[in-house]
């Protein structure tokens, strides 16, 4: 925990440094009569590099060492799998449809993440999306994405 | 029957993330003009209490805010979900938001024409030290580590800046990429960082159960005497300060819900159970932005100033009805404005009794094995954060905030201050550079005038207090090796 502080803090510095020379560099700190674009993300950028900084220099508490803060194991394989199967999800979101993409995505991890039966997957994947697509398409009508199968 | 309609279609549209209290409105509004104009208002006004209260809902079951003003009970709600008091926690958001309802309406009634002119006083500075003192919460939503949540708090004003500048019109950090060009929506945000960060970090647990068990009747689901000796003076004050800074125009309920939930924290016995399922931190927050939301109607019907984006649209709305908000509406439609005002009593009415009756329902979703319910809070958050712009982008942004929200959560951050910066840093930063271009860039317009001089010595003794206190400690711990 304490390195992943560090570390996080390291990274925040840095990216605060950039965010306030970035202001400096491509916008004006002081327009006309007053303040410019520039003005707050570059106290801001300041400001998180003392904060920042402040979170790398401090002593470590001694809650911060027992804490195990990163899954191992079968959690770790569970996180990444749901968190790649999200980013598979919204990227077929264009290509599949809205619909076809939710279908899928339920299916796939109630059946190779949860285990659940093939038939009550497929029931749950479909009725899901279509009641998303009835309130959301069709009652809201919201314009979701068709993708190549679906033309409502 | 307009209300009941009005109220259930409400609860259903704010239980959904991204189509809010204002897309709910704008989308019934034109509904409404083939009615009369108070039948129009008052299924609006129910509408209104409806969304309002369905947010609370996603809230506490899912942790995921249906709108800003319900970010705050995601704290407390859904750790007393979590502990199978879901029922309670709707229950007494529920009542809370009856109380102040009712109470704001009462207020709204006697007092609007007073109170519009001091909501007239608030100018830029009053507003950024309004804002400032709102920011300062930070430090109440942070659990143990109140430098983390400052650091949240600034990353959220740093995410704020992305878009359009605001008064100079210029595009900053959008690195050409269009959609950066209208800046970063707190909605994707709130979702990713609580809905979909809270999936993320659920799926660690391997067959995961549901988080209610036992019985599911009305009286088993609401809230006990001792969750009112809690509660009641939670409601009384979030009620208060719910109505005064509901009228301010601005992010109304928003601030009053952050706000409410650092005065819970500061007046109770028991702080260390904020955060870990206090039914005050649901009560209070609950109470407030109803009030806020009833109050934003001040200046509306007496100015004719917004005070909020639904009231915005609802402003609109009269003007459509060929009714003129302002001084004179009340003394020109008396018949419409007390029409107005009754249907806010029913509508308060009518949300208690309707979701009082739904509570069972609604905790019974809980039921569903994790499995099952884990990518179905994926979709809702999915379409959710899709629904806000109809956008991929959006969804895009969710999903890297969720990725973002789960480390937050491992690392002990607050992702409700980071949405908080983010809800209030665009006003923040208008106000701060309309002030200084008013002062010449002279700070003294920030102490000089008596509202923004109050609110501002306050955000200040917020930020000094804690860091005095960090400073006796480290001081102490340095002298105590010295003695020894």
């Amino acid at each position: 925990m304490r390195k992943a502080d560090r570390v996080t803090a390291a990274l925040l510095v840095a990216f605060a440094l950039s965010f306030s020379a970035g202001a400096l560099k491509y916008y004006a700190y002081w327009g006309e009569g007053g303040p410019g674009p520039a003005f707050m993300p570059l106290w801001l950028g300041l400001v998180m590099a003392v904060l920042a900084s402040m979170m790398l220099a401090r002593r470590p508490r001694p809650a911060d060492d027992i804490v195990d803060w990163l899954p191992h194991g079968e959690g770790a394989k569970r996180v990444l799998v749901v968190i790649a199967l999200t980013v598979a999800f919204v990227a077929l979101l264009k290509p599949l449809g809205m619909v076809v993409a939710t279908a899928l995505y339920l299916a796939t991890v109630m059946r190779y993440l949860e285990r659940h039966a093939w038939w009550f997957t497929a029931l749950v994947a479909a009725a899901a999306a279509a009641v998303n697509w009835a309130v959301f398409a069709y009652w809201l009508h919201v314009p979701f994405p068709e993708g190549m199968f679906w033309t409502f | 029957m307009m209300a009941v309609v009005g109220v259930m279609v409400g609860m259903l549209i704010g239980a959904l993330p991204g189509v809010g209290p204002p897309s709910g409105v704008a989308m019934l509004l034109p509904l409404t003009f083939g009615m009369d104009p108070t039948s129009g208002i008052i299924m609006l006004a129910a509408l209104y209490a409806g969304t309002m209260y369905g947010g609370t809902i996603t809230s506490v079951l899912i942790n995921t805010p249906g709108e800003s003003a319900s970010v705050v009970t995601c704290l407390d709600g859904y750790q007393m979900a979590l502990q199978g008091r879901a029922g309670p926690a709707l229950g007494i958001a529920a009542f809370g938001s009856f109380i102040a309802g009712t109470i704001g309406v009462v207020l709204l009634m006697l007092v609007s024409p007073l109170l519009a002119r001091w909501a007239l006083a608030f100018g830029p500075p009053e507003t950024f030290a309004l804002m400032l003192l709102g920011l300062t919460t930070v430090t109440l939503l942070a659990g143990e580590d109140a430098l983390k949540a400052y650091i949240s708090m600034v990353m959220g004003l740093m995410l704020a800046m992305v878009g359009y500048d605001i008064i100079a019109g210029e595009p900053r950090y959008g690195f050409g990429i269009p959609e950066m060009m209208d800046g970063i929506d707190f909605l994707p945000v709130a979702i990713g960082l609580f809905g979909l960060g809270e999936v993320f970090a659920d799926a660690e647990q391997v067959g995961k159960a549901p988080v209610t068990k036992g019985r599911y009747g009305l009286r088993d689901v609401l809230p006990s005497a001792a969750d009112w000796a809690r509660s009641r003076w939670a409601i009384a004050r979030g009620t208060v300060v719910g109505f005064a800074v509901g009228m301010l125009p601005g992010a109304g309920p928003t601030v009053a819900s952050f706000l409410s939930y650092t005065i819970e924290k500061k007046t109770s016995k028991h702080p260390e159970q904020f955060g870990k399922g206090a039914i005050e931190g649901v009560a209070g927050p609950e109470s407030a932005n109803n009030a806020a939301a009833t109050a934003a109607m001040v200046p509306m019907l007496t100015l004719g100033i917004p005070g909020s984006a639904t009231t915005a649209i609802m402003l609109g709305g009269l003007m459509m009805w060929g009714l003129r908000p302002g001084p004179m509406l009340f003394e020109k439609n008396p018949q419409f404005v007390w029409g107005l005002i009754a249907s806010q009593y029913i509508a308060n009415v009518l949300l208690l009794i309707l979701s009082t009756a739904c509570i069972p329902l609604f905790v019974r979703a809980l039921r569903v094995p994790y499995s099952i319910l884990m990518p179905l809070i994926v979709i809702f958050c999915v379409t959710g954060a899709y629904s806000l712009k109809n956008s991929v982008w959006d969804v895009g942004q969710m999903l890297v905030f969720g990725v973002v929200g789960y480390f937050m959560k491992k690392l002990g951050y607050s992702p409700a201050a980071l949405v908080l910066a983010l809800v209030l840093g665009p006003q923040a930063e208008r106000a701060l550079r309309q002030s200084l271009i008013i002062s010449d860039a002279g700070v003294g317009i920030f102490f000089l005038r008596p509202i923004s001089g109050v609110l501002m010595v306050l955000a200040l003794l917020a930020i000094a207090v804690p860091v005095v206190g960090a400073l006796r400690t480290w001081l102490r711990r340095r002298a105590a090796p010295k003695q020894e």
